[in-house]
C-alpha cells in the first residue's frame, strides 16, 4: 500500500517535472485547461478534436504569439471527479479558459463551484441541459459561459416538421433517460402535437438495462405511424433492433445522436430506408465539408460520433478569443471578446489553419471576424447559446448524407409558429 | 398483458439461469457475490472470441439454423466458453476468494467480490473496448401468435427458453440422481458432518463455482445472442439476478429458477402500471416485497 | 503558489466530506457490523434534503424554500435519517448480504426517484442554485475556500468528537457486544434490533451531513452524483483504513481520495496519448487490486481497532461456526 502511494506520488512528481521543462522549452505558452471523459469512448473522440484544434492554432502561430499548451484531463464521468480535476487546472495550472465537458450533470457544478467563482471562461462542446440556460440567465455564471452545443428546442422543432411533412399521423417518443433525453423527449412531444401528430406515448429508456423488450412491447400496443428517437447507440441499437424484430415499423426519425456508424452498422443499412434524423447546423456552406475533409485527413476516418463538430467549434472559437484578448487575459476578457470572433458583419473566415491566421491577423489589428466554424457561423446569445440552422440526414451507402438544409430562419420561423 | 407475461418469462429465463449458479455459491461460501455477474461477460466474450475463430475457419459453420440466428459456430463456441468460464471461476476463487475464506471473516469476501467485478470488467473493457458487439448482424424476426390481442414470439427466444430448460434438467438430475449430488447437498447441508464422511470440501467447492460459472456463461451468451453484448452485462445483471436468488431462497435450485421467472415477469408487468423510467428499481421492489413477507426467501430454509 | 495551496485546500475539503460519510460507515460497519450496501442513498438524501430546502424556488417544481443555511443542512442530516429508520425497519432483522443488497436496491431505487420525479428532484436535469454558505459576503475566491474548508473540519471534528462519545458509552459498548456476540448480548438483555437501527439511523445522519455539505459546495446536486461508485469508494476507505478505529478512517478517505485523484492526474500525464481511452480502466483495475490485495494482506486496514484481540481471528471462526448453526 505504502509503496503503491509513493510510487504514485513519484510518478506524478515527475510529470510535473516533465512538464516544467517542456514550458521552459518554448519563448511563452499558455495554459488551457481541456476536460472531456476520455475514458469513456465517445469522450475519447471528441477530446482528440478539442486537443486538435490546439495544434492548429499553434501552427497559425499561437495565442497572441504564445503556444497553446492543452492541458487534458479526464472526469471519468464523475462529478466528483470532474470538478476535483477541474479544480487542480484552474488552481495549478492556472488557466482562464477551461474548454469541457461533455455530462450538464459534471459541466454545471464544475461552472457553478470552480470557474465561475475564479472568474474563469468555460466552453463545451455537447452539454444540452436547459439548467444552463437558467444558471447563465441568473447571472450566476458571470458571462463566462458558452457552449456550441445547439439547446434540443431545435433539433425537437425540425423533427415536427420533418414528420409532418413526411405526412406522418402519429408517433411515439422514445428517449434516453438523461437530462438532455428528458428535455428533448418533452419538447418533441409537444411539438409533435403541435403540427398535429397524435403522440401515444412518451417511454423512458434507462441506461444499462438488460433488455428492452418491454419498452418495446409497450411502444408496438399503439401501433405509432413512426417513432422519434432521442437515444444514444447503445440503447439505440437494442431498442431498435427489439423494435424491427417485433415487426414496428421502420418509419423512424432520430435525433444527431444516433449519427454514428456503430448504429448503421448493428442495426443495418436495409432496415433504415425509411429512417430520418435531425441534426443542428452543419450549413451548406465551404467551411462545414472542409471541416469534414479536415478531419478525416488528420484522423484517417470521417467525422461520424455525436459531438466532434460542435468540439471543434468550442475550441477554435474559444482560443481565438483567448488570442483576441492577449495572452495575460483572464477569463472574464477572453469571455468579453467572444462576440469579436463570431460578429455576424465581421470578415468570413473559414476553419483552417490559414483561416485561423487570417483572423488572428484581423483580430489583432483590433478587428472582427465571422467564424465559418464546423456548425456553421454560429453566434452566442445572451445566456452563451448558439441557434444554428438544421439539416435532415439519412443513413446510405457511404455512412451518412444530409438530405435537407432549414435556414436559421426557416426554423426560427417554424418554432414562432407552433410555439 | 399476455405478451408482457410472455416477454417476461423469456428474459426470466436468462435470470434463472445466471441465479442457479450464484444461489449454490451464496449457500455453500456463505457470501453475497458481487463479482458473480461478471462471470456472464466473461462467457458471452469468449463465446464471441470463439465465434469469429470458427467462422473464419470453418465457413460452414456460419450458417444459421433457421429460423434461429443461432449458428452451429456459436453453439460449438458457447460450449467452450462454458468450460472455460467455469474454470476461470475456480482460478479467480484460488487466487482470491479462497485465500482470503481462511484468514478474514465472511464478510471481507463480499468486499472483496467488489475489488474482483472491478478488475474483470475494466479488464474486458481493454482487451474488447466499450461498445456493443453482436454476434450476427441479423435482425431475429418475430413471429406473430396471434393478431387481436397482439401476441409476438421470436424463435430465438423460444430456444433460449427450451435450453435454460434443458440445462436445468440436467442440473436437476445431477443433484438428484448422482453421487456427486448427494456430496454437493451434503456439503451445503452441513460441511463439518460432509467431511467426516469423506467427501473433499476443496472438490466439491471446485466442481460448485464450475457449474457456476458454466450456466452464467450460457445466460451471458444467450443474453448476448437475443440482445447485444457489452462490457456492462455484468452491472447490468447484478440486481436482477440477485434479486432471483433472494426471492427463491439462498440455496434452492428450484427457488432460483422460479426467482428468476418471477423478476422477468414482474419487471415486464410493471411497465403496465409504472412509468418505464422506474424500470431499474424493480428487481429491488421485488426483493423488499418477497423479504417483508418471507425473510428466507420463497423455498429458503430459516438460517437464522 | 497561492494556486497550489488553493488546490491543497480544495483537495481536503473533498477529502473531509468523504472522511466524514467513511465516519458514518465505521459506525455502522467497524462498531456494530451492519453492511450498509447504500451508503450513497444517504449521501443523496441529505444532498437533496439540503437543496430542496435551502434552493431557491423553480417553477414547477416543489421545493426552494430558501431556508436558512444551517436549517437546510440539518433538514438535510434529517431526511437520511429518517431514510435509514424506515430502510432499517424493513430491512434490519435480515442477514448481513441480504442487508446489503437489500440497502444496495434502496440506492438504486432513490436514483430512480430523483431521475423520474421531475415536480419534486428537476428530475435528470438536477437541482442548481444554492446559496454558497458566506459567499455573498467574501469577496474572495480562495478565502471562500478556507472558510469552507474550516466548516467542513469543524463538521469532521464534531462527528469524530460524537462518534468517540458514543462508541464509548454504555450505548457503544452494547452496540459492539452485539456485533461480537449477538446471543450473548441477548441474554444480558440489549435489544439488538433496536440497537442497530439506531446505529443506522446515526451513521446515515452523519452520511447525510456529508452529502449536505457537498451540495452546498457545488450549489447543484443531480441524479449523476447518486451512483453506486461512492458507495464503493467509501468502502474502499474504511476498508484500506480500518474498520472500528476512527483514526483509520479519516486516514483511509484521505490516502484513497488522494490516490483517485492523483492517480487520474498521473495518467494523463504519464500514459502515452495513444492509450489515453484506456487510462481510466487502468485507473479502475488498480484500484480493484488494491482492495482485493488489502484484503488479502492486511484486513484489519492500515490502523486497525484498538481492542485487546484482534477480531478477524477469534470473531471469523466465530461468525463461521454461528452461520453454520
Amino acid at each position: 500500500m505504502k509503496r503503491h502511494i509513493l510510487g504514485l506520488a513519484g510518478a506524478s512528481a515527475l510529470a510535473i517535472g516533465l512538464q516544467t521543462g517542456a514550458a521552459l522549452a518554448q519563448e511563452c505558452s499558455v495554459n488551457v485547461g481541456t476536460l472531456y471523459p476520455t475514458s469513456v469512448d465517445w469522450g475519447r473522440p471528441i477530446a482528440e478534436t478539442a486537443l486538435w484544434v490546439g495544434e492548429m492554432i499553434n501552427e497559425a502561430g499561437g495565442v497572441d504569439g504564445c503556444d497553446v499548451n492543452m492541458i487534458l484531463r479526464d472526469d471519468q464521468n464523475d462529478g466528483r471527479v470532474g470538478v476535483d480535476a477541474a479544480r487542480a487546472l484552474v488552481d495549478i495550472d492556472q488557466v482562464q479558459l477551461l474548454i469541457g465537458t461533455v455530462s450538464s450533470g459534471i459541466t454545471i457544478p464544475i461552472l457553478t463551484s470552480v470557474t465561475a467563482p475564479a472568474g474563469v471562461m468555460q466552453m463545451s462542446c455537447c452539454s444540452s441541459s436547459t439548467r444552463l440556460t437558467e444558471i447563465a440567465a441568473s447571472g450566476e455564471a458571470r458571462g463566462l459561459w458558452f457552449r456550441t452545443f445547439a439547446t434540443a428546442d431545435v433539433q425537437a422543432a425540425v423533427a415536427a416538421m420533418l414528420a409532418r411533412d413526411a405526412g406522418i399521423e402519429s408517433i411515439t417518443v422514445v428517449y434516453k433517460n438523461d437530462d438532455w433525453g428528458q428535455d428533448i423527449g418533452r419538447m418533441a412531444a409537444a411539438a409533435f402535437e403541435a403540427v398535429g401528430i397524435e403522440v401515444h406515448a412518451s417511454i423512458a429508456l434507462n441506461d444499462a438495462q438488460p433488455s428492452y423488450r418491454a419498452e418495446a412491447t409497450q411502444a408496438l400496443r399503439d401501433q405509432p405511424g413512426a417513432l422519434y428517437l432521442a437515444l444514444y447507440p447503445t440503447e439505440g441499437i437494442s431498442f431498435v433492433r427489439e423494435w424491427l424484430g417485433l415487426g414496428g415499423t421502420s418509419v423512424m426519425i432520430g435525433a444527431n445522436s444516433l449519427r454514428s456508424d456503430d448504429f448503421r452498422t448493428t442495426v443495418g443499412l436495409a432496415n433504415l430506408g425509411d429512417f430520418i434524423g435531425t441534426d443542428t447546423s452543419s450549413p451548406r456552406v465551404p467551411s462545414a465539408e472542409a471541416f469534414v475533409d479536415a478531419y478525416a485527413a488528420h484522423f484517417g476516418s470521417a467525422p461520424s460520433g455525436p459531438g466532434l463538430a460542435n468540439s471543434f467549434d468550442a475550441a477554435a472559437i474559444a482560443l481565438l478569443a483567448y488570442h483576441a484578448a492577449g495572452r495575460d487575459a483572464t477569463g472574464t476578457e477572453i469571455a468579453a471578446q467572444v462576440p469579436r470572433v463570431t460578429d455576424p458583419d465581421g470578415e468570413a473566415i473559414p476553419a483552417t489553419v490559414e483561416g485561423f491566421a487570417q483572423a488572428m491577423a484581423i483580430l489583432s489589428e483590433g478587428g472582427s471576424v465571422s467564424y465559418q466554424g464546423a456548425t456553421g457561423a454560429v453566434t452566442f446569445d445572451a445566456n452563451g447559446n448558439v441557434s444554428a440552422p438544421a439539416v435532415s440526414w439519412v443513413f446510405d451507402d457511404s455512412g451518412m448524407a444530409e438530405q435537407r438544409y432549414i435556414s436559421l430562419e426557416e426554423v426560427s420561423g417554424f418554432m414562432a409558429s407552433i410555439n | 398483458m399476455i405478451q408482457s407475461l410472455l416477454d417476461g418469462i423469456l428474459t426470466g429465463a436468462i435470470i434463472s439461469l445466471g441465479a442457479i449458479g450464484l444461489t449454490l455459491i451464496m449457500h455453500m461460501l456463505r457470501f453475497a457475490n458481487f463479482a458473480y455477474s461478471e462471470l456472464l461477460a466473461i462467457g458471452a466474450y469468449a463465446a464471441l472470441v470463439f465465434d469469429r475463430l470458427f467462422s473464419t475457419l470453418v465457413p460452414v459453420l456460419d450458417e444459421a439454423f433457421a429460423p434461429l440466428t443461432l449458428t452451429g459456430a456459436l453453439a460449438l463456441s458457447m460450449v467452450i466458453a462454458m468450460v472455460l468460464t467455469g474454470l476461470s471461476a475456480v482460478v479467480i476463487d484460488w487466487l482470491v476468494f479462497r485465500r482470503i475464506r481462511q484468514k478474514a471473516d465472511p464478510l471481507s469476501m463480499v468486499f472483496a467480490s467488489f475489488g474482483v467485478a472491478l478488475i474483470i470488467r475494466n479488464v474486458i473493457v481493454l482487451i474488447f473496448g466499450h461498445h456493443a458487439q453482436l454476434y450476427s448482424q441479423e435482425i431475429a424476426r418475430a413471429t406473430i401468435l396471434s393478431f387481436d390481442p397482439l401476441i409476438l414470439i421470436k424463435p430465438d427466444q423460444v430456444f433460449v427458453l427450451v435450453l435454460a430448460l434443458v440445462l436445468m434438467l440436467a442440473l436437476h438430475l445431477v443433484l438428484t440422481r448422482t453421487t456427486f449430488g448427494f456430496a454437493l447437498r451434503a456439503v451445503a447441508e452441513n460441511p463439518a458432518l460432509a467431511q467426516v464422511a469423506g467427501v473433499r470440501l476443496t472438490t466439491v467447492i471446485a466442481a460448485v463455482w464450475i457449474i457456476a460459472g458454466s450456466l452464467s456463461a450460457a445466460a451471458g451468451t444467450l443474453y448476448a445472442l437475443t440482445n447485444q453484448l457489452n462490457p456492462m452485462i455484468g452491472p447490468v445483471f447484478l440486481l436482477p439476478v440477485f434479486a432471483a436468488t433472494i426471492v427463491g431462497g439462498i440455496g434452492s435450485v428450484y427457488g432460483a429458477v422460479l426467482g428468476g421467472f418471477i423478476v422477468g415477469i414482474a419487471s415486464g408487468l410493471a411497465l403496465l402500471v409504472l412509468p418505464s423510467g422506474y424500470a431499474p428499481a424493480m428487481p429491488f421492489l421485488i426483493i423488499l416485497a418477497v423479504l417483508l413477507v418471507r425473510p428466507q426467501g420463497l423455498f429458503g430454509e430459516d438460517q437464522r | 503558489m497561492i494556486g497550489v495551496v488553493s488546490y491543497l485546500t480544495f483537495f481536503l475539503t473533498m477529502a473531509g466530506i468523504m472522511a466524514i460519510i467513511t465516519l458514518g460507515l465505521n459506525l455502522q460497519w467497524g462498531y456494530t457490523g451492519l453492511f450498509n450496501g447504500g451508503v450513497v442513498a444517504f449521501f443523496g438524501a441529505g444532498a437533496y434534503g439540503t437543496m430542496i430546502l435551502g434552493g431557491p424556488a423553480e417553477p414547477g417544481q416543489f421545493g426552494g424554500f430558501g431556508l436558512p443555511y444551517l436549517v437546510a443542512l440539518g433538514g438535510g442530516v434529517l431526511l437520511a435519517a429518517a431514510l435509514a429508520w424506515v430502510v432499517g425497519l424493513l430491512t434490519l432483522r435480515l442477514r448481513h448480504d441480504y442487508l446489503a443488497i437489500s440497502t444496495f436496491g434502496v440506492a438504486v431505487a432513490l436514483e430512480s426517484l430523483a431521475r423520474n420525479s421531475q415536480w419534486l428532484t428537476g428530475g435528470a436535469r438536477g437541482m442548481r442554485g444554492f446559496p454558497r454558505p458566506f459567499e455573498a459576503v467574501i469577496e474572495s475566491n480562495f478565502l471562500f475556500g478556507v472558510v469552507f474548508l474550516l466548516i467542513v473540519l469543524a463538521v469532521l471534528a464534531l462527528v469524530w468528537w460524537g462518534i468517540e462519545r458514543l462508541v464509548h458509552s454504555p450505548f457503544g459498548r452494547a452496540l459492539r457486544a452485539i456485533r461480537e456476540d449477538e446471543t450473548a448480548a441477548r441474554a444480558l438483555g440489549k435489544s439488538p434490533t433496536r440497537l442497530r437501527l439506531w446505529s443506522l439511523v446515526i451513521g446515515a445522519a452523519i452520511m447525510g451531513a456529508g452529502g449536505g455539505l457537498y451540495v452546498s459546495y457545488t450549489a447543484f446536486v443531480s441524479p449523476q452524483d447518486l451512483l453506486p461508485i461512492l458507495t464503493f469508494q467509501v468502502w474502499a476507505m474504511l476498508i484500506v483504513g480500518g474498520a472500528g478505529n476512527n483514526r483509520g478512517a479519516v486516514l483511509g478517505a484521505v490516502l484513497i481520495w488522494g490516490a483517485w485523484t492523483l492517480s487520474g492526474f498521473a495518467l494523463t500525464r504519464l500514459v502515452p496519448d495513444s492509450m489515453q481511452l484506456d487510462a481510466g480502466s487502468i485507473q479502475y483495475i488498480l484500484i480493484g487490486t488494491l482492495i482485493v490485495s488489502m484484503l488479502l494482506w492486511r484486513p484489519e486496514g492500515l490502523l486497525p481497532e484498538r481492542i485487546s484481540n484482534p477480531r478477524n481471528t477469534t470473531v471469523a471462526k466465530a461468525a463461521h461456526t454461528s452461520n453454520k448453526e
